[in-house]
């Protein structure tokens, strides 16, 4: 499945992960950026060292790993990968279960991000990420104004006047843990 | 160092531009800027997102987390800068749009 000009496809979203710490959480976003070509290896260390110096955490569980300035010389193209640790990371003393990791050499993941924003403060909806099941959901949360199929357009997003009920407003329950 | 007296001072009224910065531009002053854009539209202000050494020069306010706000002083040292600690929440985001709509001085 592609959408969103491919900057988060269902290849970069991993659910139900382990993690034994944050630098291994780390490690696994990274692999999950080179592995689709996003990044060349030396990206991941300096995502290490971007989080050494302030770290990324934004709060709801959910932290947002990213290189530096000088690394952007390693991004080959705009990326996003949703990792989803069920378990927990620590995260220096806060509980991490998404991690939302970037690769960007511009800024068509602005609105990927514009939309965690939103997500962080409806906990309905960051609720249903943690417990997504499949890239499907993660997708829909991430993209609600895309219409299904292979031919969204990426600047449907900003169409008003074919703006719909977003998905999660029906009569679905969300967030079924236990 | 600069002195107290040295201070940027904006008055909250006339900010048109806030500029949130990070080190890369690419992650958090994104998440930072697209909540405050959302919040300060009804004041015709607007959000934008940088690198610390790609600030705009027509910048009014700058916001950063407190880690990089000498680093950021430095590089925009007529400017105020705002420092964060809360990517959610934080206190100086109500002190923003409050300053922005009673037309309160910000230094920083």
């Amino acid at each position: 499945m592609l959408a969103d000009n491919g900057v988060l496809t269902a290849d970069t979203v991993r659910l139900g992960l382990a993690a034994r710490d944050k630098a291994d959480a780390i490690d696994q976003c990274g692999a999950v950026l080179v592995g689709v070509g996003a990044v060349d290896q030396p990206y991941v260390a300096a995502m290490h060292q971007r989080e050494h110096t302030v770290s990324t955490f934004v709060g709801q569980g959910t932290a947002i790993p990213h290189g530096s300035a000088v690394a952007r010389q390693h991004v080959r193209r705009t990326a996003v990968a949703v990792l989803q640790f069920p378990g927990g990371v620590d995260w220096g003393g806060d509980p991490v279960s998404i991690c939302v990791a970037i690769a960007a050499d511009g800024d068509e993941h602005g609105h990927l991000l514009s939309t965690l924003a939103t997500m962080l403060l409806d906990e309905r909806r960051i609720t249903e990420l943690r417990h997504a099941r499949d890239a499907a959901t993660v997708m829909r949360l991430f993209l609600p104004k895309a219409a299904p199929g292979p031919n969204v357009r990426p600047d449907t997003r900003r169409s008003v006047s074919r703006s719909r009920v977003p998905p999660w407003t029906g009569s679905r329950s969300v967030g079924t843990a236990g | 160092m600069r002195g107290s007296e040295d201070v940027p001072t904006i008055d909250g009224a006339k900010v048109r531009k806030v500029v949130v910065a990070c080190d890369a531009g690419m992650g958090s002053s994104v998440l930072v800027a697209s909540q405050l854009a959302a919040a300060l539209a009804r004041y015709s202000v607007s959000v934008r997102h940088a690198s610390v050494t790609e600030i705009p020069a027509d910048a009014d306010v700058v916001l950063c987390q407190e880690a990089l706000v000498v680093r950021t002083s430095r590089v925009v040292p007529d400017k105020p800068v705002l420092g964060f600690r809360l990517f959610l929440g934080d206190p100086l985001f109500a002190r923003l749009e409050q300053a922005i709509r009673n037309g309160v001085p910000l230094a920083g």
